[in-house]
């Protein structure tokens, strides 16, 4: 049994309503979740970027994940969604708050720019409505070699049948570009009845067109690889990792060994 | 002889209010079933579903369901599982998701596993207890559970349900 992670949970005011879903997670055996905040900017103001809320404000306790002794994993992730190359800032200070980073391009062009350029984590494509561009070969390869992953989210697709139809035309045509690598397979689920599990998760990467090992990847170990490739964002190269002194804390020792791990980890630097 | 061979399907059903799950019958939850199937693979779907498709038990206290399909369409049938949203039981509707725990080829692995399965929610319940007192009378009425002759998945179920109305 390998570890399953679900990058994606939708953020909401209701608190409530989050924590039964961090609880419904951890039942069906997720032991890594995101929380999404999503950033829209428009072209008139200047958006705000949102703070995370602490996971020890939500929740007093992290609930245990099934099968296993330890608690559920909580992160913070963001998602920018574009219409203008100027709508992401390269190394904002901001975006230093979340763990992930992820953006969902809406022209062509910065769909290009996303793969190849942005130093981000994750490119989400909108698979609710028709698409207004083609998956080139091009981009996506390139995405591929920089470790930059694709996410397709499942829950739109068990809301409605015209947002199903949508679902599986985009998760087809983009399965059929990238060839079942690089994919994350993630809910975006508001609710926590939007939530499955993660065997109906690999099950349902049958109707998306990956193959068996593709779709159990696409939950497991590319979730890792996002992981560690978000960790490395910090970081110089993946090598260098820098922090800011609080003055006379003498903690500051022990801060590179433990950077060095998911360094060596690393098969290539960003 | 060669049997017909078939794969099972140990799911579980989660709903949000725990007391609704008594509503469930067989017949219900293939009725969504076969509706869902027919929903996303039309008629080809929905006439695999109907090849030795049955409920072949349903627990309404911990909310297992036990289906079975034939092999050779397995797969397709089960990807149409995660679009169930609800099931429709004695003109409720109960707004609910199927969970998929284990995949058998035969019953009799899934209710090895579903032993095991329950014990580790019985282990994952019991540090909710909210003084000792309560664990004590758990334990107590676990050992006091004699279904002689029956099998002891059972006694397991029920000091679940137990634990969930002194919860």
């Amino acid at each position: 049994m390998s570890v399953f992670m679900d990058l994606n949970l939708c953020s909401s005011a209701d608190r409530s309503g989050l924590r039964s879903l961090i609880e419904t997670a951890a039942h069906l055996g997720f032991s890594t979740v995101a929380i999404n905040y999503v950033l829209e900017p428009t072209a008139k103001k200047k958006p705000e970027i949102p703070t995370p809320t602490p996971i020890s404000d939500l929740m007093d306790g992290l609930p245990i994940v099934q099968g296993r002794s330890r608690p559920i994993r909580v992160l913070n992730r963001l998602t920018v969604v574009m219409s203008d190359a100027s709508h992401f800032r390269l190394n904002a200070a901001e975006y230093r708050h979340f763990d992930l980073l992820a953006v969902q391009p809406t022209t062509e062009k910065l769909f290009h720019a996303a793969c190849l350029l942005y130093d981000v984590d994750i490119i989400c494509i909108s698979l609710t409505e028709k698409l207004p561009f083609f998956f080139k070969r091009a981009p996506v390869n390139g995405a591929v070699d920089r470790g930059v992953v694709f996410e397709v989210s499942y829950s739109a697709a068990i809301r409605d049948s015209t947002l199903r139809r949508y679902t599986f035309t985009n998760a087809f045509s983009l399965m059929d570009t990238c060839k079942g690598k690089n994919v994350i397979l993630s809910s975006a689920a508001e609710k926590a009845l939007e939530l499955r599990g993660p065997y109906d998760v690999t099950n349902l990467g049958l109707l998306f067109g990956l193959s068996n090992g593709d779709a159990k990847e696409a939950i497991s170990s590319t979730c890792r690889s996002v992981l560690l490739h978000a960790e490395t964002r910090k970081t110089a190269s993946g090598v260098i990792y820098t922090m800011k002194s609080s003055s006379e804390s003498s903690c500051q020792e022990r801060a590179p060994p433990e950077c060095e791990a998911p360094a060596a980890k690393r098969a290539k630097p960003t | 002889m060669v049997r017909w061979k078939s794969r099972y399907l140990l799911c579980e059903v989660n709903v949000v209010d725990r007391s609704r799950l008594l509503l469930l019958d067989d017949r219900a939850v293939a009725g969504a079933v076969k509706a869902a199937v027919a929903r996303i693979h039309g008629d080809y779907g929905a006439a695999l579903c109907s090849i030795r498709f049955c409920v072949k038990y349903l627990n309404a206290h911990t909310g297992i369901v036990l289906l079975r399909f034939p092999k050779s369409c397995y797969r397709i049938l089960w990807s149409a599982l995660p679009f169930i949203t609800s099931v429709e039981s004695r003109g409720q509707k109960i707004p609910c998701f199927l969970n998929c725990l284990h995949v058998g080829g035969t019953i009799r692995t899934c209710q090895k596993f579903l032993v095991r399965y329950n014990t580790q929610q019985l282990h994952r319940m019991l540090p909710k207890c909210k003084n000792e007192e309560e664990k004590q009378q758990i334990c107590k009425a676990i050992l006091n559970c004699t279904l002689t002759g029956k099998d002891k998945e059972e006694s397991e179920d029920e000091s679940e349900n137990e634990e969930d109305e002194e919860e």
